[in-house]
C-alpha cells in the first residue's frame, strides 16, 4: 500500500508543542553574546553624528557597531533574488525609518537593548515620500466594460517566530543558526558579502515558525550579526523584536491597481488590461513582487492581456515576496470578474466557465494538468452556489445581511535544481537528507512519505532530516517549488537505493532472491520479494553484507513548473448597522495535482484561508505619510485573523496527479491556497450589500 | 528597557508607603499593561511595586452595591454567576475585552489605569504630547481613523482603550483609592482628564495612590446592553462602543444612561442622549433622536468621520438589543 496519500501525522508536531524543537534562537552555546539593534528615526537623510559613550558605559556591553567602526564588507550587496542592494551600517545615508543604524552586542538580551536605547544618533533629515499614488480617477462601468481601480496595502509577514540569527565562527569557518528559508541562497550571500568560500559557510535551520517570504532573502541583520561576531571574538546572537521585523525583511509593497476588462454579450472576454503600481526602494527600484501573470493565462482572451508592473521609486525598504505574491493581481481580476458578471446579468461562475481555457498561453493544451472545471463544480456543490439569489441585497438574516461570493484561485509553481541523500543502513533503517527548509507546510513529513515507498518500506522506517547547509543542496522554500523540486530528489535517490539493494540481493549466493531477474523483485515493507514469494528484508540483506548504501537523486528542473488552480466559494454576514463582515462559511477545492498527505495539505488549505481572510477583512501596515514611518509595528495595531474570524472550513482537493508537473505528479500547493480568498470574500461582501469595496482591507468604516 | 527595582507589597498600605517613598514608583498587578509601557520605552520606573499579593480580590455583595476588590481578575468577574446575572453589561463588557489569556492576568484595578492605544503616544521615538508636552500631536493630521471626536483637544485626541470603563461610567460606578493622605471615592468619569492644554495629565490620582476597589451599584435598570465595534472579531479595541441601561414601562423609556467608547479620551458619558430617551416611547424616531444627540458637537478628523455615523448606528443596535 502506498504510504503517499496516507493522512500520517506531522513528524515535526510533538517536537513543536512540546518545545524540545530547537529554533534559531534556542542554540545554547559556550560564550554566546546578544545583539540589539538601533534603527532610523527619519525617514531620509544622513546621519551626521553617533555618541555611543552612555551605551558603551553600559556593564557588559562589548561594543557598539555603526558605519563609523563596522568593517566594511568585502563584497557588494547581493540583490534579488538573494537580497537586497543595500547594506546599512556601511554608510551614513538613511534611505527609510527603521533602517539599522547600529548594532549594540553585550553579554545579555537586557543589557543590550538597555544599551541599544541609550545610543544618541544625530540625523540630517531629508523631505521624503511613501505612500503610492492614486490616480485621480474613480471605477466606471458599462455595459460591457469593467473600468476600476483596486488599493491593496502595505502588509508584513507576522511569523509567529521573529527572525533571528546566531552566528558562531571556529577559525575561518562560520556557522549561522538562522531563521532561514532559503539556505542556499543565504550562504551564497553571507559568502559574497564576507568574501569567503561557499565551503566555509554553514547555515542550521532545522525548524521555522512560520516565513511566509520574508525568511527567504539574505538580509542585512544576518552579515551584521556575522562581523560582529567576528570582531567581539564571540558567537553573537540576535533575535529581531517585533517593530524590528517591520523595518528588517521586507514587506508587501503598498499598491494601486487598474483593470480594465471588455466583453461580448455573453460575457465572453474581449480585451483585459491591468497594470499594478507598487512601493519599491531607491536602490532596488525595478523590483515588484506583485506578479500579474496570471491575468495572462487564467482566461480565454480574444486579445492579447495588456499587463504592466509599475514599481515606484519611494522611501521605504525593498519590498518582499509575501505569501502569495500573486494574490493582490489575483485579487483585483477576481473582483473585476465579478464586477462584470453584474453589469451582464451573468452568474459570476457561468462567467469563469465561458471564460475557462484548456489550453496555455501558447496554445499547447494542459491536457491532464488542468481540472479547474472539476473544482468549480465540486466546490459549487458542495457549497449550495445554486441556491443564491442572484440580486445583490437580496438575504437577510437576523440583523446581518447575507451573501454568496466566489472567486478563482490560481498561482504559479516554481521548480528548482534539488539533490536529496539517502542512506540505507544494515539495520534495515533509511536515513533521507536534503539541505530544505520546514517552514511550517509538511515537509517533515511529506518527504519520508515520497523516500518510504521509492524504498518500498513500511511507515516509519525512514529518518528525513532537512535545515542544514551540510546536506545534499536544495533551494529556497518559496514559490511553491518544494514537493516538485525536493520531492522528486528524494524520490529519485530513494530509487536509486532501491536499484542498488535489489542488485546486492540478486547477486548474493546468500540471498533468497540470488538468480532473480531485478525487475521481477517487488519490495513491500522493507521486504524483497521474489515472483515465487520468497524474500528477505532489508535488514536480513543488509547486515549479513555489512553494507550501507548510499545514494543520491537529483531534480534537475529550474524555473516555472506549472500552475496550480482553484474555486474558493464563501458566505459572509454583514451587520447592517455597524458594517462588520462575518465569514460566516467557506468552501475551497484545489487542484494541486497529486496529494502527498491529506492531513498536511488540509493544514495547508487552512492556512491560507485564513491568510486570506486576514488579506481581505483584517491586515494592512498604516504608514504616517507626514512622518514616513510605520504606526503599527506590532501584533496589537496590525490585525491578523483570530479564531473568532475563521468559520469552519470546507477545504478539498480534486487530487490528480498531474504527469507533467513531475516524477511524483505534485505541483504547488503553499501559495494557491492563499490566492482566491480574498476576492471571494469581497465578491460576497458586495452580493450581500450592493457596496464594491475596492480598497482592501473590507473594514466596517467602508460598508456604512 | 531600563533596570528598575522591585518590591513585593503585603498590604495597600505597605504598597502605597512603597511608591510613596520613590517618586519613580510604578504599581504593577496582572502586568499585562505595564510591561508593554517598560518594553516600549512609554515609562522608565525606577521601582515597581507589585501589588499581587494585597487581599483585594474579593466580589462582595450587599444590598445595592458589588464591590469589586482591584485586584480581582477579569475573567474572574466576568464569569462570575451573578454578576452575569445582575450586572450583564460589566461581564459583557468584560468579555469584549482583551484575550482569555490577559483577562486571566489582567487585574480589574489595571484595566482602569490603561493608557491610550493611539501609535503615536506607543512609539517613544514619535512626538507625542501626552509622552512630551510641547512635541506635537502626529495623529492631528495624521492617521487618525481610531482617534477621538469627542472631548479632544488641539492638543490631544486620544482614546481611553477601557471597555469596562464604558459600563462602569453608564452604571455611575465608583472608584476607591488608598493614598498617603488616606482613602477617597472618586466617579470613574472623573478618574479620567480630558487632554485640554495638559495632555499629559491622563487621570487624577496622585503619585503612589493606589485603586483598591471598584464600587457598582445595583439595581436601578433591569434592561442592559453592551456594543462594541471593531475590525476584528475578538481581541480587538472598540472602533466604538456603547453601553446602554434602560428602565422601562412597556415601550416607554423611564430612563436611560448611555456611555461610549472608542469616541473620547475618557467613557464618555452621552447625557444628552439619555435626556432624549427619558420619558419616551422607544420608537425609531426616539432612537435617532438619542443617536443624534449623542454626537452633537463632535469634531471628525480627516479618517475618523465615520465614527460619527457608527456611534449613531452603535448606539441604535444597543438600543435595539437592551430593549428586547
Amino acid at each position: 500500500m502506498s504510504t503517499i496519500g496516507r493522512p500520517l501525522a506531522r513528524v515535526d508536531g510533538p517536537a513543536k508543542v512540546t518545545g524540545t524543537a530547537r529554533y534559531a534562537a534556542d542554540v545554547h552555546l559556550e560564550g554566546l553574546t546578544h545583539g540589539a539593534l538601533v534603527r532610523a528615526t527619519v525617514t531620509r537623510g544622513r546621519i551626521t553624528g553617533i555618541d555611543a559613550s552612555a551605551a558603551e558605559a553600559v556593564p557588559g556591553v562589548l561594543g557598539v557597531f555603526s558605519h563609523l567602526n563596522l568593517p566594511r564588507y568585502a563584497g557588494a550587496p547581493h540583490p534579488f533574488p538573494w537580497g537586497k542592494s543595500h547594506y546599512p551600517l556601511q554608510d551614513d545615508r538613511v534611505h527609510y525609518a527603521g533602517q539599522h543604524v547600529a548594532f549594540v552586542v553585550a553579554e545579555t538580551p537586557e543589557q543590550a537593548r538597555h544599551a541599544a536605547g541609550l545610543v544618541r544618533v544625530d540625523y540630517a533629515a531629508e523631505p521624503a515620500s511613501v505612500r503610492v499614488t492614486r490616480p485621480d480617477r474613480g471605477s466606471a462601468a458599462a455595459e460591457h466594460v469593467i473600468d476600476a481601480v483596486y488599493s491593496t496595502p502595505m502588509q508584513h509577514h507576522n511569523t509567529m517566530e521573529p527572525s533571528a540569527t546566531t552566528a558562531v565562527w571556529d577559525g575561518d569557518e562560520l556557522t549561522l543558526y538562522d531563521a532561514a528559508q532559503s539556505m542556499s541562497w543565504i550562504r551564497q550571500a553571507v559568502a559574497a558579502t564576507l568574501a569567503m568560500p561557499e565551503e566555509k559557510v554553514r547555515i542550521v535551520a532545522p525548524y521555522l515558525g512560520g516565513a511566509f517570504g520574508c525568511k527567504g532573502l539574505a538580509w542585512p541583520h544576518v552579515f551584521a550579526t556575522a562581523v560582529v561576531a567576528r570582531a567581539v571574538g564571540r558567537p553573537v546572537r540576535l533575535v529581531l523584536t517585533r517593530a524590528q521585523t517591520y523595518t528588517s525583511h521586507g514587506h508587501r509593497a503598498e499598491a494601486v491597481h487598474t483593470i480594465r476588462l471588455t466583453s461580448d454579450v455573453d460575457g465572453r472576454l474581449r480585451s483585459l488590461a491591468q497594470t499594478v503600481t507598487s512601493q519599491s526602494s531607491s536602490y532596488d527600484p525595478a523590483l515588484c513582487y506583485e506578479g500579474l501573470d496570471a491575468s495572462g493565462y487564467l482566461y480565454t482572451v480574444a486579445t492579447e492581456p495588456e499587463l504592466a508592473q509599475r514599481p515606484q521609486v519611494l522611501d521605504v525598504d525593498t519590498p518582499a515576496a509575501l505569501r502569495p505574491p500573486e494574490g493582490p493581481g489575483n485579487f483585483v481580476l477576481e473582483s473585476a470578474m465579478d464586477e462584470l458578471s453584474y453589469v451582464l446579468g451573468v452568474d459570476p461562475l457561468e462567467l469563469r466557465r465561458r471564460n475557462h481555457t484548456d489550453r496555455h498561453p501558447d496554445g499547447t493544451p494542459y491536457g491532464t494538468g488542468k481540472y479547474l472545471l472539476d473544482c468549480y463544480e465540486q466546490g459549487a456543490r458542495r457549497f449550495g452556489w445554486h441556491r443564491r439569489k442572484p440580486a445583490p441585497r437580496s438575504t437577510r438574516r437576523g440583523g446581518f445581511l447575507v451573501g454568496q461570493g466566489m472567486a478563482t484561485a490560481v498561482h504559479a509553481s516554481y521548480s528548482a535544481p534539488a539533490r536529496a541523500l539517502t542512506r540505507l543502513t544494515p539495520d534495515g533503517r533509511a536515513l533521507v537528507r536534503s539541505g530544505t527548509q520546514e517552514i511550517g507546510g509538511g515537509t517533515y513529513t511529506t518527504m519520508p512519505q515520497v523516500a518510504t515507498d521509492a524504498l518500498g518500506m513500511a511507515p516509519g522506517a525512514v529518518r528525513f532530516e532537512l535545515g542544514d547547509t551540510w546536506f545534499p543542496p536544495a533551494p529556497t522554500t518559496s514559490g511553491s517549488m518544494t514537493s516538485i523540486s525536493v520531492g522528486e530528489a528524494v524520490h529519485h535517490s530513494g530509487m536509486a537505493a532501491r536499484t542498488q539493494a535489489i542488485a546486492l540481493a540478486v547477486a548474493d549466493p546468500a540471498s533468497p532472491l540470488h538468480g532473480v531477474s531485478p525487475a521481477d523483485v517487488r519490495i513491500q515493507d522493507g521486504r524483497l520479494l521474489a515472483p515465487n514469494g520468497r524474500g528477505e528484508t532489508y535488514r536480513q540483506l543488509l547486515s549479513r553484507n555489512d553494507r550501507t548504501i548510499e545514494t543520491t537523486g537529483d531534480f534537475t528542473g529550474d524555473g516555472l513548473n506549472s500552475h496550480s488552480w482553484g474555486a474558493v466559494f464563501t458566505e459572509v454576514e454583514v451587520d447592517e448597522l455597524t458594517g462588520e463582515v462575518r465569514v460566516a462559511r467557506l468552501t475551497a477545492v484545489f487542484d494541486c495535482g497529486r496529494i502527498l498527505n491529506p492531513l498536511t495539505a488540509r493544514a495547508q488549505g487552512i492556512g491560507g484561508a485564513v491568510w486570506g481572510i486576514g488579506f481581505a477583512l483584517t491586515e494592512h501596515t498604516l504608514l504616517d505619510r507626514n512622518l514616513g514611518r510605520i504606526l503599527t509595528p506590532n501584533l496589537s495595531g496590525y490585525l491578523v485573523p483570530t479564531e473568532a474570524d475563521v468559520p469552519t472550513l470546507d477545504i478539498h482537493f480534486v487530487n490528480h496527479p498531474d504527469p507533467t508537473s513531475n516524477a511524483l505528479g505534485v505541483r504547488g500547493m503553499g501559495e494557491v491556497v492563499a490566492t482566491g480568498i480574498p476576492a471571494a470574500i469581497g465578491n460576497a461582501v458586495f452580493h450581500a450589500t450592493g457596496v464594491r469595496v475596492r480598497d482592501l482591507p473590507i473594514t466596517p468604516d467602508k460598508l456604512l | 528597557m531600563k533596570p528598575f527595582s522591585y518590591a513585593r507589597a503585603t498590604d495597600p498600605a505597605d504598597a502605597v508607603a512603597l511608591a510613596a517613598g520613590e517618586p519613580g514608583a510604578a504599581f504593577v498587578a496582572g502586568g499585562t499593561e505595564l510591561t508593554n509601557w517598560l518594553r516600549d520605552g512609554l515609562s522608565s520606573p525606577a521601582l515597581l511595586v507589585d501589588v499581587n499579593d494585597l487581599a483585594l480580590t474579593e466580589l462582595a455583595w450587599s444590598r445595592d452595591t458589588l464591590r469589586i476588590g482591584a485586584l480581582a481578575r477579569m475573567s474572574d468577574v466576568a464569569r462570575d454567576r451573578s454578576v452575569r446575572l445582575r450586572l450583564p453589561v460589566v461581564a459583557n463588557a468584560l468579555l469584549a475585552s482583551a484575550s482569555g489569556q490577559v483577562r486571566n492576568m489582567a487585574s480589574i484595578g489595571g484595566n482602569l489605569m490603561q493608557r491610550t492605544r493611539c501609535w503615536y503616544f506607543r512609539d517613544a521615538t514619535m512626538p507625542c504630547n501626552v509622552r512630551e508636552p510641547g512635541s506635537g500631536c502626529p495623529a492631528l493630521d495624521g492617521e487618525n481613523r481610531w482617534h477621538a471626536i469627542l472631548g479632544g483637544s488641539e492638543r490631544c485626541i486620544r482614546v481611553h482603550p477601557s471597555d469596562l470603563a464604558v459600563a462602569l461610567t453608564a452604571l455611575e460606578s465608583t472608584v476607591v483609592t488608598l493614598g498617603t493622605g488616606g482613602s477617597r471615592r472618586i466617579g470613574v468619569e472623573e478618574l479620567y482628564r480630558l487632554p485640554g492644554d495638559t495632555p499629559q495629565i491622563e487621570h487624577v490620582l496622585g503619585h503612589g495612590e493606589l485603586i483598591t476597589a471598584v464600587e457598582v451599584p445595583l439595581g436601578a435598570f433591569e434592561r442592559s446592553s453592551y456594543v462594541k465595534v471593531r475590525d476584528r472579531r475578538s481581541f480587538e479595541f472598540a472602533l466604538v462602543s456603547v453601553a446602554v441601561l434602560l428602565r422601562m414601562r412597556g415601550r416607554e423609556v423611564l430612563d436611560a444612561r448611555i456611555a461610549l467608547g472608542g469616541v473620547a479620551p475618557r467613557p464618555w458619558r452621552a447625557r444628552a442622549a439619555e435626556d432624549a430617551l427619558r420619558g419616551r416611547r422607544l420608537d425609531e424616531a426616539t432612537v435617532e433622536a438619542a443617536g443624534e444627540a449623542a454626537v452633537a458637537g463632535a469634531v471628525p478628523r480627516e479618517h475618523n468621520g465615520f465614527k460619527v455615523e457608527l456611534t449613531r448606528r452603535a448606539i441604535t443596535k444597543a438600543l435595539r438589543e437592551a430593549a428586547g
